[in-house]
């Protein structure tokens, strides 16, 4: 373990005040001590540079796939007061509201037999993929406004989708507070062709199979069962969520001085949360998260379609389990020393894992809390949780959000080639439709090997069965 | 090429080396399409881009920035990038194609560039500098 971090529980470690200059409060991350030997330096320096943030509250958090990114570290959670505290679009990252959706289907594998390739070319041909990728659908710039400030209600008034969807998708998905003239023009140009694509990256649609039930309970409150095919959707806010972040990074840069706070990194620019310019990143935020609720929503919708053409079933069989945010500021109301306090949650590559009973879940899983869905990497098993009350008294209801990293992406070019994986991936029977080998080199199998390690209390753990996205990691 | 990538767990780290600091900012162009597509060809699309900013990191983010717009927004792919420094004040003129799925799709999209850790750095006889692409 690096030196200078201690051990304060079986899973838990403290980074001291003192760790890096100007702490305000320790830093918490939380990971088994096999994992924590993995653990990057720079990645617990970036958790130490959060706590310097003016208004941080008790502690800087990161949770169990913490790893080097940019400014707040991947899996940083940071909580700020409301009157005394900042917003940083460090603590959200480029993707604004990347996340994930769970659907199940009515299917089991045995229907898949000698349809998976049919399935897969349908897929491809409705949910654009891969850079450069433009979407059939045309949305004028009012519509775009709508979008930013509806969301994927927007989706389901025009028949893309079901009321029941909003309920199960965290914020129903829509953010309060969108400020659509916090989007620039430059944003709106990129986030008009682009509603309905998938993305590149790590973004996937993936088929799956409910492989093993752990916890029957919450299994049945979700609405899964063993052997039943499902499939999850990982993207975000494509182009105009990027720009957004681009734009107010560069302002919130600039204005560093007028409101004296001095930072270790640029990246963690901020502004206290009621100045203009910290309303204005938090207005522009919420309208590119509500742009990729929309956009996870007619990729929903596309991909049901498809199932549908495939298989002849309904399109109100196929039933979404949940959708979750990854990337995002949000004002919440939680629970300090036994007082009830506002504060503005950032997530970087962090989950929303609120516990039973908490306010803003939906109301049919109230009795297990929300599902929390966490993405493995590609070949590997993808897990379906709960929210517990020990998430909301040392996470602000957080946790993980996908497989984490343990080799660099040259590392995983280097250990695994292509031919290899592609051959091995035939083996489980899947196939990667549209590019080819350069897209099978993004999230390998062998490079992101930490979700089995860590997801010992899960609700369901689901194979791939067919991924016809590119790659994946959460 | 006068790039090369480091290892990072997460992201894209690119190490940019050039002679003067035109060249380190041309070839920091060259090293994010080389991340993001497919070889390219000069087939007469052109764009002219004029920016200033407070320091050298800032206007190399912003110049980078401007880019990944253009190739978002109107689905071009540049390869040549003719960079014109005076201070802090660049002109640049980047030369290439209207992107093709079959040449050049495969790559990995670059959702931004990250200040962490940005510093343009004279070493003996070259500049320096690390970027983190995030994808």
């Amino acid at each position: 373990m690096l030196e200078g971090i201690n051990k304060i529980g079986d899973l838990e470690w403290e980074v001291p005040v003192g760790y890096v200059p100007d702490m305000r409060v320790p830093g918490r991350f939380f990971l088994s001590r096999a994992l924590a030997e993995t653990l990057e330096e720079g990645a617990v320096r970036q958790l130490a540079n959060v706590a310097t943030l003016p208004g941080i509250v008790k502690h800087s958090l990161a949770m169990p796939d913490i790893h080097w990114g940019y400014g707040f570290p991947i899996g940083g959670v940071a909580a700020f007061d409301r009157t005394e505290g900042v917003i940083s679009p460090g603590g959200v990252g480029f993707d604004i509201n990347c996340g994930v959706r769970l659907i199940t289907t009515p299917l089991t594998e045995a229907d898949l037999a000698g349809k998976k390739r049919e399935l897969i070319e349908a897929l491809f041909s409705v949910v654009p993929t891969g850079v450069g990728a433009r979407s059939a659908m045309r949305v004028s710039n009012k519509e775009l406004t709508e979008i930013m400030v509806n969301g994927a209600r927007w989706a389901v008034e025009r028949g893309l989708g079901t009321p029941e969807d909003l309920v199960r998708c965290e914020e129903e998905g829509a953010m309060p507070g969108a400020e659509p003239d916090a989007v620039s023009a430059k944003a709106r140009q990129r986030g008009m062709p682009q509603i309905g694509t998938l993305g590149a990256g790590n973004h996937f649609l993936e088929i799956q199979v409910a492989r093993e039930i752990i916890d029957p309970e919450a299994a049945s409150v979700f609405g899964i069962a063993e052997g039943q095919i499902c499939f999850m959707v990982h993207c975000g806010s494509r182009g105009l969520g990027h720009q957004v972040a681009t734009d107010h990074l560069r302002t919130l840069e600039g204005a560093l001085g007028k409101y004296q706070i001095r930072l270790p990194d640029r990246q963690l620019a901020c502004a206290p949360i009621d100045s203009p310019e910290g309303r204005a990143y938090y207005g522009g935020m919420a309208c590119a998260a509500n742009y990729a609720w929309t956009n996870r929503q007619v990729i929903m919708h596309e991909a049901r379609k498809a199932f549908t053409q495939v298989f002849g079933i309904d399109y109100d069989e196929m039933r979404l389990i949940y959708d979750v945010a990854h990337n995002v500021a949000k004002f919440e109301h939680h629970d300090l020393d036994g007082t009830l306090m506002e504060v503005c949650v950032h997530r970087k590559g962090a989950t929303r894992a609120f516990g039973p009973r908490a306010p803003g879940i939906p109301r049919e899983y109230a009795a297990v809390g929300q599902p929390v869905l966490i993405p493995g990497s590609m070949g590997t098993s993808s897990y379906l949780l709960h929210g517990t009350a020990t998430a909301m008294q040392k996470t602000w209801g957080s946790t993980c959000h996908g497989a984490g990293r343990v080799l660099s992406r040259s590392k995983a070019k280097k250990e695994i080639r292509g031919r290899n994986f592609g051959s091995n991936s035939h083996k489980r029977a899947s196939w990667c439709g549209h590019t080819a080998t350069p897209c099978l080199r993004k999230r390998r199998p062998k490079s992101t090997s930490r979700a089995t390690r860590w997801c010992v209390s899960c609700t369901k753990r689901a194979s791939p069965v067919s991924s016809p996205g590119w790659s994946r990691s959460g | 090429m006068s790039f090369e990538e480091l290892d990072h767990t997460a992201d894209v780290l690119m190490r940019v080396r050039g002679a003067t600091l035109s060249e380190v900012f041309a070839d920091a162009g060259r090293a994010m399409f080389h991340v993001m597509y497919g070889p390219c060809k000069d087939r007469g699309i052109v764009r002219q881009i004029t920016l200033e900013a407070e320091d050298l990191e800032s206007l190399l983010i912003d110049y980078l920035s401007e880019l990944l717009f253009i190739t978002d927004a109107e689905n071009l792919v540049f390869c040549t990038f003719d960079v014109d420094l005076q201070g802090t004040r660049l002109s640049a003129v980047v030369r290439g194609e209207p992107f093709d799925p079959a040449r050049h799709a495969g790559g990995t999209l670059i959702k931004g560039i990250s200040y962490f850790g940005l510093e343009i750095v004279k070493e003996e006889d070259a500049y320096v500098v690390d970027i983190i692409f995030d994808i």
